[in-house]
């Protein structure tokens, strides 16, 4: 335990720039917001997507750096006993994990007051959703994922510092995921709403509308009445893909660091 | 002309991922590598041969 708290202190110094960077950032795109508060919900919502996707570029950048205190070895120098690589790996995603949380569910919070100056009532409940409910779930189906992998990359990368052919896992993984990915999300696709969906946003008739709006006026799968009904088998089948590259990226660490 | 084309093109990125597995496994002590590494390739393969390429 202390040396994840001190792994932990040490990812927040070095990371802490990036981290800070990126939740001022938040600032900027809030004032985008404000400047486009009479435009129509698409260019907020627009907004609202790149901050989100911009955000999860800048974490997986984050938690990814090669550093050269790792392969210097003054970690060990500083915890004086070697730690575990599940500890390193775990303090690392940690930091990442807590940076994001912070992140989305301030994001939440913008798009919660960008509703209020486009005048739509919003509801305690579905406020709460909106700035908790929804960030939470993206980070767990999405943002968590993203970190996880990119941590097994690096290790896996480094995992061939010897013979100095770090570029072919890394080609191999990045070629390979994008196939692997698309079988998973065709699974996850066929076992989406086996278990009942949570249903979110109900006082939102104008999100739930522009969510899950078609053309020719027929629902999305998951919709009733307005009311969104996300399906809970992504959150949990991407949570275990998220321990299930942890553990792998902890194992290889301990077997090429140790 | 096609179908001849397009084995070429398959055979040849089959031998380039070969060689790809090959360094993967030699290159590295650690038995997670390999196994990583043999599943990415695996992937790889199972497109070129029975993917939609």
């Amino acid at each position: 335990m202390k040396g994840f708290r001190t792994l932990f202190w040490l990812e927040a110094r070095r990371s802490g720039a990036w981290a800070l960077a990126l939740i001022g950032s938040l600032a900027f795109w809030a004032w985008g917001l404000y400047q486009a508060y009479d435009t129509t919900v698409g260019i907020r919502a627009i907004l609202l997507t790149m901050a989100a996707v911009i955000g999860a570029i800048v974490l997986a950048l984050m938690i990814g750096r090669l550093r050269g205190e790792t392969r210097g070895g003054q970690f060990q120098v500083l915890l004086l006993t070697p730690q575990r690589g599940l500890t390193h790996i775990a303090s690392r995603f940690a930091f990442a994990l807590a940076t994001a949380s912070l992140y989305y569910i301030v994001l939440g919070g913008l798009a919660w007051w960008a509703l209020a100056m486009a005048g739509g009532s919003v509801p305690a409940s579905s406020a709460a959703q909106l700035v908790l409910a929804l960030p939470l779930y993206g980070i767990a189906t999405l943002v968590a994922p993203l970190l996880a992998w990119t941590l097994l990359l690096m290790v896996f990368i480094a995992a061939y510092r010897v013979s100095g052919t770090g570029w072919i896992p890394g080609t191999v993984m990045i070629l390979g995921t994008p196939l692997a990915l698309r079988w998973l999300i065709s699974w996850i696709d066929r076992v989406c709403y086996s278990l009942p969906g949570w249903p979110i946003l109900g006082g939102l008739q104008q999100v739930g509308a522009f969510v899950t709006g078609t053309s020719d006026g027929v629902g999305l799968r998951g919709t009733a009445d307005g009311v969104v009904y996300v399906p809970q088998e992504p959150l949990w089948i991407m949570l275990a893909l998220t321990v299930v590259l942890l553990i792998v990226a902890s194992r290889m660490w301990r077997e090429v660091e140790a | 002309m096609t179908q001849a084309f397009m084995f070429v093109v398959r055979a040849l990125l089959l031998c380039l991922v070969g060689f790809w597995a090959f360094r993967l496994w030699i290159g590295t002590a650690s038995w997670t590598a390999r196994g990583v590494g043999v599943f990415f390739s695996a992937v790889l393969v199972w497109q070129i041969v029975a993917g939609t390429l």
